[in-house]
């Protein structure tokens, strides 16, 4: 039995998928940590749209893109979990509710 | 795949800014390492960093310039471009460094915070600026968009005992990384629309797709620009992406917010511009215009409204920033106007549009930039300099109540604050009335009439929160009992050359854009 490949398409598909459900959880979700998640799933939703186009095209750019973005997010997810850090020091929370000193 | 083509010196040309400064962030933070061992807690010692960051920004600035009499061309396969808009970009990212760094040698001082990575970091970030300034494909446009947020989210948390600097961290880091994937993931719809992340390939693509009616590949683009244009306009801060600003530069220490508001700004308005005169051109000429002018009806007149009910200097200052944001989306509505001509709402066509109008609106922008880069860093660094250690953690440390009577206590200071004030007012003759004049009459030109018009009447309503400040200083007796932070020769110079800059700059425009000819036509625009 042959397995037809998956056509481009569904992977555009589920790349947009994830980027919705990142977006969603960076809006709606109040731990830091799971809000710092989402927004590597919203990272990872470009990754899938640049491989599958590249793929698709036979072209290497969207590969190069994707090993740039994951070595960026890497230096991102350094800084922020930094940040989360000292914020969880100062308070000892990483509630994004509970982190608003400051007022209108 | 084609063959590596071999790059020559002449493509290494305009990195030199950038090279130059991340070397001297290098060099900075190489010898924090060996400071450690000898003299880690002279007093004085510390103060070669903020010498060192200026001169390192002084040189780059003019490396940046001197690049502005070179031919425009595309360099490193047309990855990057060097043109004089990009130059002059990197040469008010540098300006705004130096200033930075000389308001930073006496507030970390006052705070015992000397630190080599805080001067490393502000090189860094202005690396990024400069980079981001003459990118012209997607993925570097990411990168270096990528290194000057990231030095930028340290630097707001740097003093990471406060809890309101590791507030303003996170709550950067989390805004300006969502606003980055943003960015992203439209660059990578746009990229599969097309086939390719270069600016100018991407350009004559949408025209293909733009000219073939039955093309099932517009809403794709169209997706990919809207995400790309909130990515870079939460940078920019412009409304409805701005609910950031108001907190991270409040909390940030001062000299950072100072350069949040002028390199980061100046440097991300450099990368809408380039990547929307690429992209913009072929699509539907209306949509860039329609999206940047109600992008800029609603930066100028929320920002000035929320800047209004505010007694907290520091805080109004960032609302400002927000509608200075406004201003400079007028100039780049401008630039989309000379495409667009018919059957617009709110552009009355007053003569047919010309290039002529695009270049005008480029350099109105450019001028802009100047002038509020020394406006706000000048107003950030009074904030700065009144600034008290033990009111951080209380929060009113920039009440507006710190300026009174400081025309008794500091005449300089308080002669230099109604400058900056009276300029990001837009009263004449200082800076921020001719920038605002300039990018208000390229707006004219190009027939966006409508958005001038909601520009001088917010330009008005702002006049009123300016005054207030001045009106504190002047007109009522000083507090008793009120310390005073001592002179710091850093804050002195930067608010001395500042004032200088803004009185020059309104008196005598033409000193400057006389220089800014070229700088009206991007490369292979």
């Amino acid at each position: 039995m042959q397995i037809s490949p998956v056509d481009t398409q569904n992977y555009l598909l589920l790349a947009a998928t994830l980027f919705c459900t990142g977006m969603l959880g960076v809006l709606v979700r109040r731990n830091a940590l799971v809000v710092f998640m989402s927004i590597e799933l919203m990272l990872n939703a470009a990754n899938l749209t640049f491989l599958a186009a590249a793929r698709e095209r036979l072209d290497a750019t969207g590969h190069l893109a994707a090993l740039f973005v994951i070595a960026v997010a890497a230096a991102e997810a350094a800084i922020g979990l930094a940040i989360v850090i000292a914020v969880f020091r100062n308070r000892g929370t990483v509630n994004v509710e509970d982190i608003r000193t400051m007022k209108y | 795949m084609p063959p590596i083509p071999n790059l020559t010196a002449a493509d290494f040309l305009p990195l030199w800014p950038a090279v130059v400064l991340s070397l001297a962030g290098m060099v900075l933070l190489l010898s924090e390492v060996f400071l450690k061992a000898t003299e880690r807690e002279g007093e004085s010692v510390r103060t070669y960093q903020a010498v060192f960051t200026v001169g390192a920004a002084v040189l780059a600035g003019g490396l940046a310039l001197s690049l502005t009499f070179e031919p425009a061309r595309a360099v490193f396969l047309a990855f990057a471009v060097l043109d004089p808009f990009s130059s002059f970009i990197t040469a008010v990212a540098c300006l705004g460094l130096a200033l930075t760094a000389l308001l930073s040698d006496g507030f970390l001082r006052q705070r015992q915070a000397e630190r080599g990575e805080f001067y490393a970091l502000l090189l860094f970030a202005t690396a990024g600026m400069s980079l981001l300034a003459l990118s012209n494909e997607l993925i570097m446009l990411f990168v270096s968009l990528e290194v000057m947020s990231i030095s930028t989210y340290a630097l707001a948390a740097y003093l990471r005992r406060g809890p309101r600097p590791t507030e303003a961290g996170f709550k950067y880091f989390i805004l300006g990384a969502f606003s980055s994937a943003l960015f992203l993931y439209g660059a990578a719809l746009l990229y599969s629309a097309s086939g390719t992340t270069h600016l100018a390939g991407l350009a004559s693509e949408l025209g293909r797709i733009f000219a073939d009616p039955s093309s099932d590949r517009r809403l794709v683009v169209y997706c990919g620009m809207a995400l790309v244009a909130a990515g870079l306009a939460f940078k920019v801060a412009a409304v409805p992406f701005h609910m950031w600003a108001p907190d991270v530069y409040e909390g940030a220490p001062t000299p950072v917010t100072a350069l949040m508001s002028v390199g980061v700004k100046a440097a991300s308005f450099a990368a809408l511009v380039r990547v929307f005169l690429a992209i913009g051109r072929h699509v539907e000429p209306q949509v860039p215009v329609l999206l940047f002018s109600t992008l800029a009806i609603l930066t100028m007149v929320l920002g000035n409204l929320l800047a209004l009910p505010q007694r907290n200097v520091k805080r109004m200052l960032a609302y400002s920033s927000i509608s200075h944001a406004g201003y400079l989306l007028v100039g780049v509505t401008a630039l989309f106007v000379p495409q667009a001509r018919a059957g617009l709402p709110g552009v009355t066509v007053l003569a047919a549009g010309t290039r002529a109008d695009q270049a005008d609106a480029l350099r109105a922008i450019l001028f802009y930039l100047l002038t509020y880069t020394v406006t706000a860093v000048g107003a950030f660094g009074v904030v700065g300099a009144l600034e008290r250690r033990e009111d951080e953690t209380r929060g009113f440390g920039w009440d507006v109540d710190r300026f009174s009577g400081l025309a008794q206590r500091r005449p300089g200071w308080a002669v230099a604050m109604a400058a900056f004030m009276l300029s990001l007012g837009g009263i004449p003759p200082l800076a921020g009335f001719m920038g605002k004049l300039l990018v208000f009459r390229a707006a004219v030109d190009s027939g966006l009439l409508m958005l001038v018009v909601v520009g001088v009447l917010t330009s008005a309503v702002g006049a009123y929160y300016y005054l207030r400040v001045v009106v504190y200083m002047f007109m009522r007796p000083p507090p008793e009992q009120a310390t005073l932070a001592p002179h710091q020769w850093g804050t002195e110079v930067a608010l001395a050359v500042t004032a200088a800059a803004v009185v020059l700059l309104g008196v005598a425009p033409g000193l400057v854009t006389r220089w800014l000819g070229p700088a009206g036509h991007l490369f292979g625009q």
